[in-house]
């Protein structure tokens, strides 16, 4: 009996430490079924894929739309959820969706139309109360939804019948089409009356092309196919979104073929997955654009128009690019990218030192006496500690000494908004699609985000965000556009190029809007 | 020995206690998370407005009053980020965190005790010689940089275990032994130089003497004698276990304690932080705890002092 106590105790000890884990997923299955092995067309039929693993780097807020702002969040349940109007996934167009169309009544009315024979995961149906009520929820303070602050300007919703929906809002606001393509998305009344915001953030229904499976917290979320979907049933069945916080983990997993796609894969990680033959490299240019902030509410020389200009004149972007970002990104000369609906072609500063130095000497520096603060976080943008490294050298040639100060992304967001920045930062913004929400947003005296202030300048946009008529909208804001280049508002950087590990047999095309979703996927 | 659990509860109750404070000061220093949360074109009133339901723009005497309050009943409030209570989310985690922290304390003694009484038992030999080498590179090993490398050996390579996340014992190995290494390392050297001394010792020569069987010493006199400091080192280091597992528990993706924790940390989520913080202060304090008692029972010295 004594000799077998060993094993015996071996066997209960694993019986015990297998029992105390909750949820178990299966063996990972190698995903890799394009071998070139003995493939017989009579297993073909069987063994065709139906399912995904894609791999996230962080676990979703709440499962309940509306809420939380979070990418990773958004991200994921825009596969269960349908929004209203989406966008066309390579030029950012609005797309009409659960809406079918919509117009503006007067200055404070909007007016959509809905689509009909749409229903929900739990047979209900979509219609103009679902609206409403999805618009209210986010209204309703008691929810906590953070995107209430972007709606503040909605008084109320109005249902005219099951097809027809009113907006009201307080203020004129010809954003609010934005907003309701970038926020909205539709949940079910009666569900989430029926169950409670809390079970209905944790089992979500809408009329989306997924269906709710499983959520293990920080593990997985699963999903399965929704035949009714009144877009035609998905080609791929079950979808796994896997959570892998650390990079390195996350390719690895991908390379093992235990997930079949992710997203943000460093540049010089592309080698890595372009060299596996069952693997290949997505790319997109992203409407999220990067750029270096020259601040004006920090005393010191960039105060001075002539030093800013000496500034765009210093920072060769088209080095940084090809050296730094191997290639991935896609330049840009002014505060808008191409995506951008009202985008306008403004002077490009190329790289000429001698012309930054003369115009240093006219704003009455010598380069040796200024030294520069620049912020960075590391890792929340493309190779960005890396770039703000390069622009230090950059500046650093034509005599300027820079102080880069790497931050955690947390401290280095509060220090924009709380105004605790000194005198250059490099930040991100998007999804980026409409002139509002990025020149509002970052121009004018009370949006931290550029920390750049001309009382003009505001005035301008002010009257820019009002005007309703599409042509004279446009030409306010080419004017806007000339200005802040001619001002040297920022040094723009580029378009992030956004860089996808993919499985070599899934068809899959990268959006501009970042979102991800399956229904669009396919296994060839 | 009443006395001496009566003031070793106290000070299990002061430790956490201080912890918590502490880290509650700590992280409302790194900032307010409000602005973490909230998309980036909120208006000022807007975050203010935020602020202010969430509590933030009070006083920090009055916040840490409160909180001190209500965690004495036990709650710690909600996740700012989902809504869900703090305590909850993380006792939620703690299984998965215990797993891998037991998974790694058995591999460790599964080799090291065996190593370590035969490195004593051979002293000076070139086994000897190999595990005491060995144990230095276990303890200098980064786990962090072993993790991605074991990942790449056996998942990548070839295929055979899988490379991160939880659900079945296949998932357990590799951050387990991960996690297990610094032990091992600890636990070899330790079992090591305590059997050395105990076969210093006058009985077990008296026993050698009378031809006792070499073998039988070993493991039915020395070994036993060498248990009770091995034993206390094992409970120390099973509150370094559940500690420790963060970084494996990041680089593996394992769903415990320690991986919400350092991502609520980023995220400014402070109730979990703080409930998470709560908990492994209490388990670490009440292991340690658990292991002095014993470590009284056994050796009435210490009570004394």
């Amino acid at each position: 009996m004594k000799k077998y106590f060993a094993p015996i105790l071996l066997l209960v000890v694993l019986f015990v430490l297998t029992a105390c884990t909750e949820g178990t997923s299966e063996q990972p299955s190698k995903s890799n079924n394009n071998d070139s092995t003995t493939d017989s067309s009579s297993n073909n039929e069987e063994s065709k894929k139906d399912s995904i693993v894609i791999g996230f780097e962080a676990d979703a807020g709440t499962l309940i739309a509306n809420t939380d702002v979070n990418y990773a969040t958004d991200a994921q349940i825009r596969n269960i959820y349908d929004p209203l109007i989406t966008r066309d996934s390579q030029t950012g167009k609005y797309i009409p969706f659960l809406a079918e169309s919509w117009e503006s009544i007067d200055e404070l009315t909007w007016r959509l139309t809905l689509k009909e024979g749409v229903k929900f995961h739990n047979g209900a149906d979509f219609n103009a109360e679902s609206v409403k009520f999805s618009i209210d929820y986010i209204l309703d303070e008691n929810n906590g939804s953070f995107y209430r602050s972007r709606w503040a300007n909605i008084s109320e919703v109005v249902v005219l019948s099951p097809t027809e929906v009113e907006i009201r809002t307080s203020v004129p606001f010809p954003g609010l089409i934005e907003r309701i393509t970038g926020d909205l998305l539709i949940l079910e009344p009666g569900y989430v009356a029926e169950v409670g915001n809390d079970e209905a953030a944790k089992k979500p229904v809408g009329t989306g092309p997924y269906k709710f499976v499983e959520w293990s917290r920080d593990n997985y979320l699963k999903l399965e196919a929704f035949e009714e979907y009144w877009n035609g049933a998905p080609s791929i069945k079950q979808v796994e979104f896997r959570y892998i916080p650390e990079f390195s983990s996350r390719l690895s997993a991908f390379l093992s073929g235990e997930i079949d796609l992710f997203k943000n894969i460093p540049v010089d990680s592309v080698q890595s997955v372009e060299a596996d033959a069952n693997s290949k490299i997505e790319e997109v240019s992203s409407s999220r654009i990067n750029y270096l902030a020259l601040n004006t509410h920090y005393e010191g020389p960039l105060q001075d128009e002539k030093v800013r200009l000496a500034i765009n004149y210093a920072v060769d972007v088209d080095e940084l690019i090809s050296a730094i970002l191997n290639g991935h990104a896609t330049k840009m000369t002014g505060p808008l990218s191409k995506i951008n609906s009202n985008y306008t072609e403004t002077t490009d500063y190329s790289y000429d030192a001698d012309k930054a130095i003369a115009l240093l000497k006219e704003a009455g520096y010598a380069p040796e006496d200024i030294t520069l603060t620049l912020d960075t976080p590391n890792g929340r943008y493309p190779m960005d500690a890396q770039v703000a490294q390069a622009i230090a050298a950059q500046l650093q040639r034509i005599g300027i000494k820079v102080n880069v100060q790497v931050n955690e992304w947390g401290t280095h967001l509060e220090k924009i908004r709380n105004r605790e920045m000194k005198d250059m930062y490099i930040l991100g913004w998007g999804p980026a699609f409409e002139p509002d929400s990025t020149i509002f947003d970052l121009f004018t005296q009370n949006a931290p985000y550029s920390s750049f202030y001309d009382e003009a300048i505001e005035q301008e946009i002010v009257a820019a965000t009002k005007i309703f008529d599409n042509a004279e909208r446009k030409e306010a804001y080419n004017h806007i556009q000339h200005l802040l280049v001619d001002t040297a508002a920022w040094v723009p950087l580029w378009q992030q190029g956004d860089l996808y590990a993919v499985r070599a047999n899934l068809k899959f095309e990268p959006r501009v809007d970042e979102e991800i979703k399956v229904f669009e996927m396919s296994w060839e | 020995m009443l006395d001496f659990v009566v003031k070793r509860s106290l000070q299990v109750i002061i430790v956490v206690f201080l912890a918590l404070t502490a880290v509650f000061f700590l992280i409302r220093l790194s900032g307010d998370p409000t602005a973490l949360f909230l998309p980036p074109d909120t208006s000022r009133e807007q975050i203010e407005e935020y602020r202010e339901l969430l509590g933030f723009n009070r006083p920090l005497y009055v916040q840490y009053g409160e909180f001190v309050g209500n965690a004495i009943q036990g709650d710690f409030g909600q996740s700012l980020r989902s809504g869900d209570s703090a305590l909850g989310l993380v006792l939620a985690r703690l299984p998965a965190t215990f797993q891998l922290a037991f998974s790694a304390l058995f591999i460790s003694l599964l080799v090291a005790i065996p190593l370590g009484v035969l490195a004593a038992y051979k002293r000076n030999s070139i086994f000897d010689r190999i595990a005491v080498a060995t144990t230095v590179v276990g303890q200098a090993i980064p786990s962090f940089w072993l993790g991605l490398l074991l990942i790449y050996t056996f998942a990548v390579s070839f295929s055979l275990l899988p490379s991160s996340g939880g659900g079945s014992i296949m998932h357990l190995i590799l951050p387990s032994v991960t996690l297990a290494t610094y032990s091992i390392a600890r636990f070899t050297r330790f079992t090591r130089s305590t059997m050395l001394d105990v076969l210093r010792k006058d009985y077990i020569r008296t026993a050698k003497a009378s031809g006792a069987p070499t073998g039988r010493l070993v493991l039915k006199y020395a070994l036993k004698n060498s248990l009770i400091p091995i034993i206390t080192l094992v409970a120390l280091d099973l509150g370094t276990l559940l500690g420790g597992a963060v970084v494996v528990e990041m680089v593996f993706a394992w769903p415990g304690v320690g991986r919400l924790l350092l991502q609520s940390l980023l995220n400014r989520d402070f109730p979990i932080v703080l409930a998470g913080v709560f908990i492994i202060a209490f388990i670490y304090s009440i292991v340690n705890f658990i292991a002095d008692i014993l470590y009284a029972y056994v050796n009435p010295q210490i009570r004394v002092k």
